[in-house]
């Protein structure tokens, strides 16, 4: 194994006097900055806790965070319109489907069925 | 929480205590990381006073975040390392507009290279070499040589990449080592003491 040359860099020496060299803080510029410290947490406990003034918001706000926010209320809003989609206009597969299903060979979910509703698919008025 | 008990906590724990109204936390981080700060400011200022007003204010600003501290985002010194460099950097910026002529000479009463004092002369030397660094070569060779922290530390501390690190404090050394080379003579000592 080869012998590490010894401390071959010329500025060790420097950077050792400079590590001995360290400036210590004096007692004064400790105690000003525990009294920073004591101040500012004194100034949080003084300070209402974030403040939760009386909800003076309108409705829709108070509504949205209710139902969990805009992020859920915009879900909302898309379901709605995709519903409301769905019923102006009607994929026409969607009436054969329900035909079938109502008058075709599944004839036992017709039991708890309101006749009026089956013959409104058989007119195609559903 | 008892004093001897929070000597041994981590940083960020006790900035947390601080946060919720504890009131020994605020003196064990003083005690602990001032002295870190105070260095770091002194060594790229040059200048005792400048470097206490630094300090104050980066503990203030450490006392205004302890709210917001997120726990395992940064070590509070990485934090404080870069908050000082910054609040000096504003300095020297300050100080550009006034004139290097008019900033403070270092105080001239350097010892002889007399045996026992060489360790202050070499101090002074050094320090007089780095204060003719570029800053961000200045920042990188004071954390590396004499804060003694690792480049991945620096890199965060200085937001470069760890490659960037080396080569400032690669050139910052070369820069030194000119500087100091060239004082050797006058202070009368060779470097294998």
């Amino acid at each position: 194994m080869m012998d590490e040359p010894e401390n071959t860099d010329p500025l060790t020496a420097y950077f050792d006097a400079g590590k001995a060299a360290r400036p210590e803080p004096g007692d004064a510029l400790m105690a000003r900055i525990m009294a920073d410290a004591d101040r500012v947490q004194a100034e949080r406990a003084k300070a209402p806790a974030a403040v939760s003034a009386p909800e003076r918001r309108g409705w829709p706000v108070r509504l949205a965070q209710a139902l969990g926010g805009w992020p859920a209320m915009a879900g909302l809003a898309a379901a709605t319109v995709a519903g409301l989609w769905i019923g102006v206009s009607a994929p026409a597969g969607l009436t054969g489907m329900a035909q079938e299903v109502i008058a075709g060979s599944e004839a036992a979910y017709l039991i708890d069925l309101d006749p009026d509703a089956t013959f409104m698919l058989a007119d195609g008025g559903m | 929480m008892p004093l001897d008990d929070q000597s041994s906590a981590p940083d960020e724990a006790l900035l947390v205590l601080y946060a919720n109204g504890d009131a020994v936390a605020a003196r064990v981080l003083t005690a602990r990381l001032v002295p870190r700060v105070l260095a770091q400011a002194q060594r790229l200022l040059g200048n005792r006073a400048e470097a206490e007003d630094v300090a104050q204010e980066a503990m203030l600003r450490l006392w205004r975040i302890a709210p917001e501290w997120r726990q395992g985002e940064a070590k509070v010194t990485t934090w404080l390392y870069r908050v000082t460099a910054n609040l000096c950097t504003d300095r020297f910026r300050k100080a550009r507009g006034v004139g290097l002529d008019e900033a403070p000479e270092p105080e001239d009463e350097r010892p002889g290279p007399a045996e026992g004092l060489q360790e202050r002369a070499r101090a002074d030397a050094l320090q007089d070499a780095l204060d003719k660094l570029p800053d961000r070569q200045r920042e990188a060779v004071i954390l590396r040589h004499i804060e003694e922290l690792g480049n991945p530390e620096i890199a965060e501390i200085m937001e470069i990449s760890v490659e960037a690190v080396e080569s400032l404090v690669a050139r910052g050394k070369r820069a030194l080592a000119a500087e100091l080379s060239a004082r050797r003579d006058d202070l009368g000592y060779t470097d294998d003491g």
